[in-house]
């Protein structure tokens, strides 16, 4: 028997709208309580099935290209072993094989071993992995402002601080732009917003993939973004 | 299941299986599936299409990652990927200090209201023979005493708890517990009976 009080925690831990503490004494009775793990389940169905409620809206179809594409990369290939032929003849001495086999092995293990090498290297330096942009004020943001760009290629990742400059006027926001050498247009980064002294540190990607970026902007453009540029470029930095 | 039947959710299922190991096909057919709600769920909660995308992308590449985690016994595929992505959309809207802004209006417009109860589930046993799940979700959740849909969407879209819902609406907190309670066993029975 599940009391009302349970049965209203488990609504509020279906929503996610329990604190820490909360969460942590409800899943302690949880664990001891198999029609209170069902309801929960049957409350979770029914908060999904809330999303349901908004509007259908597609998203773009580059956007699965850039996730397919990101999950591409890092995907690590595995390269099948080549399929030993047969020999010729049934009396080729075991030791040659055997010795084959060994050698071959060694190699296998050296290079996982360098694998694994490159891989914790890349995982506790991601500066190997990371160009900086300096972004410079041009008129009409003020002499003061500045931005610098941490871009990530191979996530295709970024994270931008910009210091003094002030928030739009109502009704504008901030935009970041990369210049990609193999785009004609700028390509969007997202809408940048700054804190009360003029600050922000945000992490960003680009919404289509950019190999070769030469530059980022900050423009003015209207609230929300757009998806080309519009507006005055107040920032733009390159390498 | 309301928004997956039995057999959906077990090709869902075998598709985060998949996933799990490492299968790319899999994956772009469960992003095929997934990614409209989800997108609209992002659109929605973040109010600007670009950061919408992004938030996609990282809810994505999470389930790229954590397809192995998932476990049946706790949700449906979809049901944890709306909560995923919910969570997510969340975690930016944090980190960047900034206020829920909730672009797209109540889905009270959007659907009749005030109909009994069995006239409800008679519509709505209409609705899901075409096949349109949405709007069959919209129905039900729409025909919710308002008291309860609110708090409801307060609750999910918006992310308010319990106590801040319960000083905007000037009720006592255990009234909002009962309606979001109500209101959520309500909708899993209507929409489990239609």
């Amino acid at each position: 028997m599940i009391s009302e009080e349970q049965q209203d925690q488990a609504a509020l831990y279906a929503l996610g709208l329990l604190g820490a503490a909360e969460d942590a004494a409800f899943e302690s009775e949880l664990r001891a309580n198999a029609e209170l793990r069902d309801l929960v389940r049957e409350l979770r169905e029914a908060a999904g099935d809330v999303a349901l409620t908004t509007p259908s809206l597609p998203p773009p179809a580059s956007l699965k290209q850039r996730i397919m594409g990101e999950i591409a990369m890092e995907t690590k290939r595995v390269v099948p072993m080549p399929t030993r032929q047969r020999a010729a003849f049934g009396w080729i001495p075991w030791a040659i094989a055997a010795s084959l086999a060994v050698f071959c092995g060694l190699l296998a293990v050296d290079r996982i071993r360098l694998e694994r090498q490159l891989a914790d290297t890349r995982a506790v330096d991601p500066l190997m992995q990371t160009t900086f942009f300096t972004l410079a004020p041009s008129a009409p943001a003020p002499a003061e402002a500045k931005a610098t760009v941490a871009w990530q290629p191979g996530r295709q990742s970024g994270v931008i601080r910009i210091s003094n400059l002030p928030a739009p006027q109502p009704g504008k926001d901030y935009q970041l732009w990369a210049v990609d050498a193999e785009h004609k247009d700028p390509i969007s980064a997202g809408v940048v917003r700054v804190d009360k002294n003029g600050v922000a540190q945000i992490r960003f990607k680009p919404v289509e993939k950019a190999a070769h970026i030469k530059a980022f902007a900050i423009s003015l453009e209207r609230e929300g973004g757009v998806p080309k540029k519009e507006g005055p470029i107040l920032l733009v930095g390159t390498t | 299941m309301a928004e997956t039947s039995t057999a959906q959710q077990m090709v869902d299922q075998e598709m985060i299986a998949r996933i799990g190991r490492r299968d790319q096909s899999a994956f772009g057919a469960l992003y095929d599936r997934l990614s409209g709600p989800l997108y609209s769920l992002t659109v929605k909660m973040l109010g600007d299409p670009a950061e919408a995308q992004d938030a996609l992308q990282d809810v994505f590449l999470q389930i790229w990652s954590r397809a192995g985690t998932y476990d049946p016994e706790q949700s449906s595929v979809f049901s944890w990927a709306v909560l995923l992505t919910r969570s997510r959309v969340i975690d930016r809207l944090r980190a960047r200090g900034r206020r829920l802004r909730v672009v797209v209006g109540s889905t009270e417009d959007q659907e009749h209201a005030g109909a009994t109860d069995a006239s409800t589930i008679e519509s709505a046993a209409d609705t899901a023979e075409k096949n349109d799940e949405p709007a069959r979700v919209r129905y039900v959740l729409n025909n919710l005493p308002p008291e309860q849909r609110e708090t409801i969407e307060m609750a999910f879209f918006e992310h308010l708890s319990h106590h801040e819902i319960a000083a905007r609406l000037g009720q006592p907190l255990g009234t909002v517990k009962a309606r979001i309670r109500r209101g959520l066993l309500k909708l899993r029975e209507r929409l489990n009976n239609v």
